[in-house]
């Protein structure tokens, strides 16, 4: 990595700097969350190229529709991801992007990833990883299916045929999990 | 909310902060986050959770579409791509709105200046009626000094050409001793007008007009009747007549007499 410097700004400063459009804000925007949103767009397209594309979409769609975002319904990074997710999951769902990947196989898509990218993951947050291998697998299944793979609870009930019932509460302790990994 | 432990523990706001849910169920959980700190700090707590994942997964892009990406932020038009996911339809509905109150604009201001315009026409209508009318007006005076002209022209030829006429001089009788006139007679012409410019006779009533009468060999010929209050200018041509050796003016009945009452006889002259 040749830049060293990253630029970073508290929530409430970048939220502002975007507001008024300033260079700076689209820079710590890019610096702050880039790689934590890359993360999920590709997980869900599988696809380098098509990634990229879909980074600077869901930029361009934050950049421009910042005045939208509501500070009292979440956090800016929730309705960011949200974005980014969405972007993703409608381009898999368009025509020439099923002509361009036949689908894998769940499993071998999230190892495949995870093999590929252990080198490029931030350091610093290498022992949080560690931590997230605290996750039951079947927790992990369904959070990775929904949150980086943008299932909706729905589909992943059907696609590990399980109660939505169940699919909620996995989910949900999955999440209490990581809660008590991050607290 | 009664239970509110059920509700926290439900998955619902899990699946809020994961953005899987419809319209209607983001609108409940946004109120509850409004209304009770417990559901906010959960799903705060929740996001947070959520975030360190995002971020323990994270992947570096490429170098090289840092830039490319600040490049398209600092270019992109403003107002490119409004929340079309959070409020689709606000936004063409008050498209619609805004059209519609253009279009009822549109038809006020057209209705204002077609009446403007129907007042404008109706004026110049009125305009050209008066011009019309100033028109004729003029035109009456034109004939009218046209034929005033040609009456002084025969008038002049009359005066220039005293071979062709004789100017006999009418003197008044014993009943009206002031009364003078006097009467152009072409014999060749067979033609008889009184100079009004030189008609000097007591005034005449309603009733009553002047009647000229020739005498020709010795009986009374009628050539017509006047008014002393005559316009006093050019001359006023009367019946032809053959061979007059006098004329005589007497006052009668108005329209004139078949035989002149000789008690009336105004005034006399001989060729």
């Amino acid at each position: 990595m040749s830049r060293t410097i990253k630029l970073s700004l508290s929530e409430p400063e970048l939220i502002q700097a975007l507001r008024s459009r300033d260079s700076k804000g689209a820079e710590a925007l890019y610096d702050m969350y880039s790689a934590a949103l890359y993360g999920v767009i590709y997980r869900v397209v599988q696809h380098e190229e098509i990634a990229e594309d879909l980074l600077q979409e869901a930029f361009v769609k934050i950049w421009n529709s910042i005045s939208s975002y509501d500070h009292s319904k979440g956090r800016l990074f929730t309705w960011m991801v949200n974005i980014a997710r969405n972007l993703s999951i409608d381009k898999t769902r368009s025509k020439d992007f099923r002509n361009h990947s036949k689908t894998e196989d769940i499993e071998n898509i999230v190892l495949s990833v995870d093999k590929g990218f252990t080198t490029s993951i931030n350091p610093e947050t290498l022992g949080l990883k560690e931590l997230v291998e605290k996750l039951n697998p079947d927790q992990k299944v369904i959070l990775d299916l929904v949150y980086f793979r943008g299932f909706t609870h729905v589909e992943a009930a059907e696609e590990l045929d399980i109660p939505l019932g169940t699919v909620k509460t996995r989910l949900r302790n999955a999440i209490i999990t990581l809660r008590k990994v991050f607290n | 909310m009664k239970d509110l432990k059920t509700y926290l523990e439900s998955g619902i706001l899990e699946l809020y902060v994961l953005g899987d849910l419809s319209r209607e169920e983001i609108r409940e959980v946004e109120q509850s986050i409004a209304q009770y700190p417990e559901v906010k700090a959960e799903v705060e707590a929740i996001e947070n959770a959520l975030q360190a994942y995002a971020i323990s997964n994270a992947i570096e892009p490429s170098e090289s579409v840092r830039s490319k990406i600040l490049n398209s932020l600092e270019t992109s038009p403003v107002e490119e791509a409004r929340v079309t996911h959070l409020r689709p339809v606000e936004s063409s509905s008050s498209f619609y709105k805004y059209a519609f109150a253009a279009s009822v604009a549109l038809l006020l201001v057209s209705v204002i200046l077609l009446i403007n315009l129907n007042n404008r026409l109706r004026e110049s209508h009125t305009q050209l009626a008066v011009l019309q009318a100033e028109n004729q007006q003029f035109s009456n005076r034109v004939n009218y000094m046209d034929k005033e002209l040609e009456d002084n022209k025969k008038f002049l030829e009359i005066y220039q050409q005293p071979g062709q006429y004789k100017l006999v001089n009418l003197k008044g009788s014993p009943k009206a001793p002031a009364a003078r006139m006097t009467v152009a007679f072409s014999p060749q012409k067979e033609e008889v007008m009184i100079d009004l410019s030189s008609l000097n006779m007591p005034s005449n009533d309603d009733q009553h007009q002047y009647q000229l009468w020739a005498l020709v060999d010795g009986k009374p010929v009628d050539l017509g009747v006047f008014d002393s209050t005559d316009d006093h200018s050019g001359m006023k041509r009367m019946k032809s007549v053959k061979g007059a050796q006098a004329f005589a003016v007497t006052l009668e009945p108005k329209g004139g007499s078949v035989n002149p009452t000789m008690e009336q006889m105004m005034a006399i002259g001989n060729i």
